[in-house]
C-alpha cells in the first residue's frame, strides 16, 4: 500500500530524494577507491618526484638540489653493486623458474598422469609461504655449522661452504631461495594456460608420428608464448622488488662484500635507515624505469613472431 | 590433454611392438621419478622447518645431522612464548588480516557490484583508469606515503596497514567479473519490490556471489598476514608488531634467537595458512590464476 501511495504522490520529497539518489549512489558506492588511490597511490607519486629533487632528509624537507640526488645516484658503486647483484639473481633465476614451470604444468595438466592434484599442491605449497619465513628457513638449511645442506656434503666427504657469507655462494643461495617459493606460482599461471590449448592438437601431432619432446617444442612453446611472456614479466618485477628473503639471509645491509645487497635492499635502507628520503626517492623512480625498460625489451623480443 | 605424450594406447587399435611397450613406459618412470624427485625437494624445507622446531639445544649442533630428532621436544616452543611476545604477535597478525579482509573486501564487492550492474555516466572510462592504477609501480609512492603518515601521526599505529590497502583495484575487477553473472531480473524484481540500492546490494547480490568473495577474502588475508616491509616500516613500539616483524627480530635477538626457536615460530605463524590452504585449496588457485590471466 505504501508503494501505491507514494507512486501517486511524485512530487513528494522522498520521491525527488529517491532519484537523487537513483543517480548518485553509483558514484558513492565506487568513490571510496578513488579517495583512497587519489590520497595514498596517486599523490604520493606526484609527490615522489618532487621528493626526489630535494635534499630531504628526516621528515622536514631541505633545500632544492634539483636532480644532484639522480647525479649522485650514478656515480654511487654501492649502486652499481646492488644493480648487478639484481640482475645476476634474474638471470639465475627467472629462466629457469619459467622453463621448470612450464614443464611441470605440461606434465601435470597431462590427464594420464595420475595424482596430478596432489603434485599440484606440493608445487604450489611454497607459494602460501611468507617471504619471511623462506628466508628463515633457507638460512637455517644453508647454515655453515649446523645447516642440512653442508651436513650432507660432509656426508660425502665434502668440505662446507660458506653459503650465506661467501661472496662467491651466497647468490647461489638467494636464487635456490627463490626457484624453491616462486615456481610453483608460475606453474599455475602456466597451467591456466595449457587449459586453451585444444587436446586435438596434441593428437593430431601424435598421429603424425611426434613424439613428447616434439609436441613440447613445436606445440606447447609456441601456443604458451603470451603466457610465458606475461610470466617473465611477472618474475622481473618481482626480482628488483626483491626485499624480504635477501634481508632474511643476509642481514639489512646486503651481508658480506654487499654480495647480498639487492636494490629493493638499497631503497629501504637509504630511505627507512639512513632516512635520506630525497636519495631513496630517486633510486625508487630509477628502478622503477629499469623495470619499465625491462618489461618493453621483453614484450618487444617476445612480441615478434618467430621465423 | 597429453602434452607430454604420456598416453597409453587403447582399444582394439592398441596392439604394439615390445620395443614401444617398453619406451612408453620408460618415459612415465621416468616422468614419476622427476615429479616424486622435485616433489621430495620441495616439501623438504617444510620437513626441516617442523623437525627443527622440536629438536632439543642438546641435538642442535650434532654433526652430521639426524634426519629426525631422537628426543623431540616443545622446549622451543616454550622458550619463544618465554622470551618474546610471539603470542601478542600473532593476535596483532589476526586482527589485522581480519579487520582488513572485512573492509578490502565489503568494499571491493560494493564497487565491483557497480561497475557491472548499474549504469552511470562515466563508467567505461571510470573502470578503465581503475584497471590502469594496476601497472602504477607501487615502490615509489613509498616514502612520501610514508611522510604522509608521518605528518598526520600515523607512525606507529596500524592505520597505514589498514587504509591504503582498501583501495584494492584488483579486488574491484575480481569481483566485478562475478558479478557480471548475477541475473539483471533478479536485481529489477528487488526494485520492484521497493529495495533501495544498497538493500539490493546487501541483501540480493551479497549473498549470491559468496563464492567470489571466499576468495579474494582468502587472498587478502594471505597478502596482509605474510606481509613483511609494510609493518617494517611503519611499526616502532613492540606490542603493535606483526607476526611476520616478531619473526624477523626473533632471529636476529641473540638471547631469544637460537635457530631452533625461529623454526618453532616459523611453524606457528604458518598454522593459519596451512589451514586456510589445506580447506580452500581449489579457491585459492582458482582466484590466483583469474587474477594473473584475463
Amino acid at each position: 500500500m505504501a508503494a501505491l501511495e507514494r507512486a501517486y504522490r511524485p512530487k513528494g520529497i522522498s520521491y525527488r530524494l529517491d532519484r537523487w539518489w537513483r543517480v548518485a549512489a553509483p558514484y558513492t558506492f565506487i568513490s571510496p577507491f578513488y579517495l583512497i588511490f587519489l590520497a595514498f597511490g596517486l599523490l604520493p607519486i606526484a609527490f615522489s618526484l618532487i621528493v626526489s629533487l630535494y635534499d630531504w632528509n628526516g621528515i622536514t624537507p631541505g633545500g632544492f638540489v634539483g636532480l644532484d640526488n639522480y647525479r649522485v645516484l650514478l656515480q654511487d658503486p654501492e649502486f652499481y653493486t646492488a644493480l648487478f647483484n639484481t640482475v645476476y639473481v634474474w638471470l639465475g633465476s627467472v629462466p629457469p623458474m619459467v622453463l621448470l614451470a612450464l614443464v611441470f604444468a605440461s606434465i601435470l595438466n597431462s590427464s594420464l598422469v595420475r595424482f596430478r592434484g596432489l603434485f599440484r599442491t606440493v608445487y604450489f605449497l611454497p607459494v602460501v609461504t611468507s617471504l619471511v619465513i623462506t628466508g628463515l628457513i633457507f638460512s637455517q638449511l644453508f647454515s655453515t655449522s649446523f645447516g642440512l645442506v653442508n651436513s650432507a656434503l660432509a656426508v660425502f666427504g665434502l668440505p662446507p661452504i660458506n653459503w650465506l657469507s661467501d661472496p662467491a655462494w651466497m647468490k647461489l643461495t638467494l636464487i635456490l631461495a627463490l626457484l624453491w617459493r616462486w615456481t610453483g606460482n608460475d606453474m599455475v599461471i602456466m597451467l591456466a594456460g595449457l587449459q586453451n590449448i585444444p587436446g586435438e592438437l596434441y593428437e593430431a601431432a601424435r598421429v603424425d608420428g611426434a613424439g613428447p619432446l616434439q609436441s613440447f617444442f613445436r606445440i606447447t612453446v609456441p601456443l604458451m608464448r603470451p603466457v610465458i611472456l606475461f610470466d617473465l614479466i611477472i618474475s622481473t618485477i618481482g626480482t628488483f622488488n626483491l626485499f624480504a628473503e635477501p634481508y632474511v639471509l643476509f642481514g639489512p645491509d646486503g651481508g658480506m662484500d654487499e654480495a647480498g645487497l639487492v636494490t629493493g635492499t638499497l631503497l629501504y635502507q637509504n630511505s627507512f635507515v639512513y632516512f635520506k628520503f630525497g636519495y631513496g626517492a630517486a633510486i625508487a623512480w630509477v628502478v622503477a624505469l629499469i623495470i619499465f625498460a625491462l618489461s618493453m625489451l621483453q614484450l618487444k623480443l617476445g612480441g615478434r613472431e618467430p621465423d | 590433454m597429453a602434452t607430454l605424450g604420456v598416453r597409453q594406447a587403447r582399444g582394439a587399435g592398441g596392439s604394439v611392438s615390445l620395443g614401444e611397450w617398453i619406451g612408453r613406459h620408460l618415459l612415465q618412470i621416468v616422468v614419476y621419478a622427476i615429479l616424486i624427485l622435485f616433489g621430495m625437494i620441495f616439501l623438504l624445507p617444510f620437513y626441516w622447518m617442523v623437525i627443527s622446531s622440536l629438536r632439543p639445544m642438546s641435538e642442535f649442533y650434532q654433526f652430521p645431522i639426524p634426519l629426525f630428532p631422537h628426543h623431540p621436544s616443545l622446549e622451543n616452543y616454550r622458550l619463544l612464548f618465554e622470551r618474546s611476545l610471539f603470542g601478542r604477535g600473532m593476535l596483532n597478525s589476526a586482527f589485522l588480516s581480519v579487520v582488513s579482509v572485512l573492509l578490502q573486501v565489503f568494499f571491493s564487492a560494493l564497487a565491483g557490484y557497480t561497475f557491472a550492474k548499474l549504469r552511470f555516466r562515466g563508467r567505461e572510462p571510470l573502470f578503465l583508469g581503475l584497471l590502469a592504477t594496476m601497472m602504477i609501480p607501487m615502490g615509489v609512492g613509498m616514502i612520501p606515503n610514508y611522510l604522509i603518515m608521518a605528518h598526520i601521526h600515523w607512525i606507529d599505529t596500524y592505520w597505514p596497514l589498514i587504509l591504503p590497502p582498501i583501495a584494492n583495484a584488483f579486488g574491484i575487477f575480481w569481483m566485478r567479473q562475478y558479478c557480471l553473472s548475477v541475473p539483471n531480473e533478479l536485481l529489477d524484481a528487488a526494485r520492484i519490490d521497493g529495495a533501495g540500492e544498497f538493500g539490493i546490494f546487501w541483501r540480493v547480490v551479497l549473498p549470491i556471489i559468496q563464492p567470489a568473495v571466499a576468495s579474494l577474502a582468502i587472498f587478502i588475508f594471505l597478502s596482509t598476514w605474510t606481509d613483511f616491509l609494510g609493518p617494517l616500516v611503519y611499526l616502532r613500539s613492540e606490542q603493535l608488531y606483526t607476526v611476520q616483524l616478531w619473526l624477523s627480530v626473533v632471529a636476529r635477538q641473540g638471547n631469544v634467537g637460537q635457530p631452533a626457536v625461529v623454526m618453532a615460530g616459523s611453524v606457528l605463524a604458518s598454522i593459519p595458512i596451512v589451514i586456510l590452504f589445506a580447506t580452500m585449496q581449489r579457491r585459492f588457485i582458482a582466484g590466483l590464476t583469474a587474477g594473473s590471466i584475463k
